[in-house]
């Protein structure tokens, strides 16, 4: 069952002689079949805006005082809070896949006398970026540096 | 193995008499190396000779016979019609007005391509005398994929942009805009990039990547367009910084 699309989309800037039956979009948009995937990365913008709340909300708390500060970690330990911070991890990971998919044939050929290496390596250098910056934030967190 | 029954659920619009589309249900016995082309011929020929649709080269060529089956947009003339079960469902290229059945108005998708100057831009052109504009293999390579567009619309037709926004200028016509920015013999990049930049914008596309997915040349319009938004923001900046603008 398909929807209507935008009345103008594809429609030229003059109407034709003949009337036209107003566009329809592809049936499966925007949340069907090749279209989820599209969808679901858009849909974790609200998951960044939710983490980007608590980060303020974690600032305010740190002006707070300690007591303040103390509450707000308490917090975190609510199963909303984990519940939030487990989708957060499943939408980085969704996001980074995707991204790093993507991102080598959106390089232009040429960046200025240089070209880019093939795409292999560019996801290649992706994932081992990613891993380094994980297991380095990991020692950190777990106090084993610094 | 012989020939098999299928039922075509066609839609149907008559803009002298009706309102809106419907869909007619032809049920005929297809032969097992048919493309959905030959059954519309068939159709056509032997059972409803009112029905409208494009078609031309017959060898994914032409770009004529694009159109949705199952919700797919195929090109109908390489599209094996056994891959599909008993009903298969053929409607007009999504995203397009259409003009009459499985007929659809591209006058708008020929704006937008006019719009991007498909052609090479010189600041001054060279006298015949000196010679033609010699490009190696290697800038040939650059942008070889990009220019084996056949404007057959089936990426206007799976891109959710298009759907929402009438004024975004769509893979296909950035596709072909790129292709002329990376040709070493071009000097236009600078009036490509303002019209890259302005209304239509390329920073609408949200890189679905459906557009790459279902072309049947395998252009890769997603990856021109995406491309063609790195060129225009680097030439942006350098009309920032750079006297007198940048290029033009």
């Amino acid at each position: 069952m398909s929807v209507p699309a935008h009345p103008q989309a594809m429609a030229p800037s003059r109407p034709g002689r003949t009337r036209t039956a107003p566009p329809q979009r592809p049936d499966q948009a925007p949340f069907g079949g090749r279209y989820r995937s599209h969808t679901l990365f858009g849909a974790t913008g609200f998951v960044y805006l939710l983490l980007g709340l608590l980060a303020l909300e974690a600032v305010w708390a740190l002006g707070g005082g300690s007591a303040s500060w103390s509450g707000f970690q308490a917090s975190l330990a609510s199963p909303f809070m984990i519940a939030i911070h487990a989708i957060s991890f499943v939408s980085v990971i969704f996001v980074g896949v995707r991204f790093f998919r993507l991102f080598p044939k959106a390089q232009p050929p040429r960046l200025g006398p240089v070209r880019p290496p093939p795409a292999p390596v560019i996801i290649a250098a992706l994932y081992a970026v990613w891993i380094g910056a994980s297991v380095l934030f990991a020692a950190i967190l777990a106090g084993g540096i610094l | 193995m012989g020939e098999q029954k299928k039922t075509f659920v066609v839609t149907r619009f008559d803009p002298d008499r009706d309102d809106a589309p419907t869909t007619r249900e032809y049920e005929i016995a297809v032969q097992p190396d048919w493309k959905t082309l030959d059954a519309l011929n068939f159709i056509k020929d032997h059972v409803d000779g009112t029905l409208a649709y494009r078609w031309s080269c017959r060898m994914a060529v032409c770009g004529s016979c694009g159109m949705m089956v199952n919700g797919e947009p195929r090109l109908t003339c390489k599209d094996v019609l056994s891959q599909y079960g008993d009903t298969v469902h053929i409607a007009p290229l999504a995203n397009f007005p259409v003009v009459r059945d499985l007929v659809i108005e591209f006058d708008g998708f020929m704006e937008k391509f006019e719009r991007v100057k498909p052609w090479i831009l010189r600041a001054k052109e060279k006298a015949v005398e000196e010679g033609t504009h010699r490009q190696s293999p290697e800038q040939l390579a650059d942008f070889q994929h990009f220019s084996m567009c056949i404007n057959c619309m089936l990426c206007y037709a799976a891109c959710p942009v298009v759907s929402n926004e009438p004024a975004f200028l769509g893979p296909a016509a950035i596709a072909l805009g790129h292709r002329y920015n990376l040709d070493s013999r071009d000097e236009g990049n600078g009036a490509r990039n303002q019209v890259f930049r302005g209304d239509g914008t390329v920073f609408s596309c949200s890189y679905a990547n459906e557009c790459s997915e279902v072309c049947p040349k395998k252009v890769d319009p997603a990856a021109a367009v995406n491309q063609a938004k790195i060129g225009a923001l680097l030439d942006w900046a350098k009309g920032l910084v750079l006297p007198r603008g940048g290029p033009e």
